[in-house]
C-alpha cells in the first residue's frame, strides 16, 4: 500500500523531481538520468509540471500534495491511500482537487481516502 | 549516607548512559561497514550522493580552507624558526615543523574545521529529519536512509578529512622548506632527508589511521546524536549541542592517544 499522508513528508532539501526520482533510482536502480525522466513524466501526467525544481518549504500545499502524490504513485503499488487530505490541502478544495488530479489521462488503480467523517458533506457536493 | 547513595546513583546512570551511546555509535559503525561489504551498496546512486558529499565537505570549502592553512603554517613555522635561531638548534627546525604541524596540529585543525562546519550541520539536519518524520516517509518508500543519507556522510566524511590534511601537510612541508632556506635548491637535500627519517612506515600508517578517525568522529558522532532527538522541535539544539561536544571530546581523545603512541 503507498500512503499520502501528512506523516510522510518530503525529504525538504530535495526538489519535487528529485523527491519522486529516488524510488526508481533506489527501488528498481535506474540510472539517475532516466529516475529523473520517469519522475518529469509522472508530473507531467498529474498536470503540474511546473513544480518540478521546488523544494517544500517553496511550495504551496496543493503543490506539497502533488509531489507526494506522484512519489507515492510511482511506488507502483496496488492500494493507494489519502490519509485525512483536509490536513495536507487547506489552500484549495480538495474533492474536488483530488478528483481533478484522478481523473488525469493514464492514471489507474483505485484511489481511496481516509477522512473525519465530519468532512463527508465535503464529498457528496 | 543519602548523599552517597545519590552520588553512586547518578554517577552509574551517567556510566550507563554513555554505554548507551558508545554502543549505539559502534552498532551504527557495525551496520555501516557491513553495508559497504554488500555489492548492493555499491550502485550509481550511493556513489553520486558520496560525490555531493565530498564536493559539499571538502571541495566548497577549500580556498578558505587553504588560506587559513597558508596563515597557521606560517605562523608556526615562524615561531618555530625564531625560536630555534635564538637557542642555536636551527638543525632541528625543519625536523621540529613537520612534527608539530605536519603530524599533529593540520591534522587536528582540520578535523576541527570539519566539525564545525559540516558536523554540526550533519547533525542539525539528521535531527530535523528525525522529528519532521522524512526518515520515516523513506523507510515508507523503501528508500533506505543508511544507503542514501548516511553512508554517503560517513565515507564523505572520512575522505575529505584524509585529503585536507593530506593537502594540508604538504602545504606546510612546502612552506616550511622555502621559510627555512629561502627560494634555492641548496637544503633540498638535508630536507628531503628530514622527511624521510620522519615518514616510516609506522607514522605514515599512524597518520592516516588518525585521519580516518577524526573524519569518522566528525560524521559517525553527529549522525548518531541526530537519530537519538526525540520527535520535538525544541530538542534539535540540545542534539546538536549533544553532538558536537561528543565531537569535540572524540577529537581530543584521538589526539591525545596518538601523542602518547607516538612519544611515551
Amino acid at each position: 500500500m503507498a500512503r499520502v499522508a501528512l506523516d510522510l513528508p518530503l525529504r525538504a532539501n530535495l526538489s519535487a523531481l528529485d523527491n519522486i526520482a529516488l524510488i526508481p533510482l533506489y527501488q528498481r536502480h535506474y540510472d539517475a538520468a532516466e529516475s529523473v525522466r520517469q519522475a518529469q513524466a509522472m508530473l507531467d501526467q498529474l498536470g503540474h509540471a511546473e513544480i518540478a525544481l521546488l523544494r517544500d518549504p517553496d511550495m504551496t500545499p496543493s503543490q506539497r500534495f502533488v509531489t507526494q502524490l506522484a512519489r507515492a504513485l510511482i511506488l507502483k503499488r496496488p492500494r493507494l491511500v489519502i490519509d485525512r487530505p483536509g490536513a495536507m490541502l487547506y489552500d484549495v478544495p480538495y474533492p474536488a482537487f483530488i478528483r481533478q488530479l484522478a481523473a488525469q489521462a493514464g492514471m489507474t488503480g483505485t484511489w481511496e481516502i481516509f477522512d473525519f467523517d465530519w468532512n463527508q458533506a465535503l464529498y457528496q457536493a | 549516607m543519602n548523599f552517597i547513595a545519590a552520588s553512586i546513583e547518578s554517577l552509574g546512570a551517567k556510566v550507563a548512559g554513555w554505554g548507551t551511546v558508545g554502543y549505539g555509535m559502534f552498532a551504527f559503525l557495525v551496520q555501516a561497514v557491513l553495508l559497504l561489504l554488500e555489492r548492493s551498496t555499491w550502485n550509481r546512486a550511493t556513489f553520486d550522493v558520496v560525490i555531493k558529499q565530498v564536493y559539499f565537505t571538502a571541495v566548497q570549502i577549500l580556498h578558505v580552507f587553504l588560506g587559513y592553512t597558508l596563515v597557521i603554517s606560517w605562523l608556526i613555522i615562524t615561531i618555530i624558526l625564531t625560536t630555534a635561531r635564538d637557542f642555536g638548534l636551527t638543525e632541528f627546525a625543519s625536523e621540529m615543523t613537520i612534527r608539530v604541524l605536519v603530524l599533529e596540529l593540520l591534522p587536528f585543525l582540520t578535523a576541527l574545521f570539519i566539525a564545525l562546519r559540516s558536523g554540526s550541520a550533519i547533525n542539525t539536519e539528521v535531527a530535523l529529519m528525525k522529528v519532521n518524520n522524512e526518515l520515516d516517509a523513506l523507510a515508507h518508500c523503501k528508500v533506505p536512509p543508511m544507503q542514501f543519507e548516511f553512508l554517503p556522510r560517513l565515507i564523505g566524511g572520512v575522505v575529505s578529512v584524509v585529503a585536507l590534511a593530506g593537502l594540508a601537510g604538504l602545504i606546510a612541508l612546502l612552506m616550511g622548506y622555502f621559510t627555512i632556506y629561502g627560494v634555492s635548491t641548496a637544503g633540498f637535500e638535508p630536507y628531503t632527508q628530514t622527511i624521510a627519517k620522519i615518514f616510516d612506515f609506522r607514522i605514515v600508517a599512524g597518520l592516516l589511521l588518525k585521519c580516518v578517525l577524526f573524519g569518522l568522529a566528525v560524521t559517525l558522532i553527529p549522525v548518531t546524536a541526530g537519530l537519538e532527538t526525540p520527535k520535538k522541535l525544541f530538542m534539535v539544539p540540545v542534539s546538536v549541542l549533544r553532538g558536537m561536544m561528543r565531537v569535540f571530546f572524540a577529537i581530543v581523545a584521538i589526539e591525545v592517544v596518538s601523542l602518547a603512541l607516538k612519544y611515551i
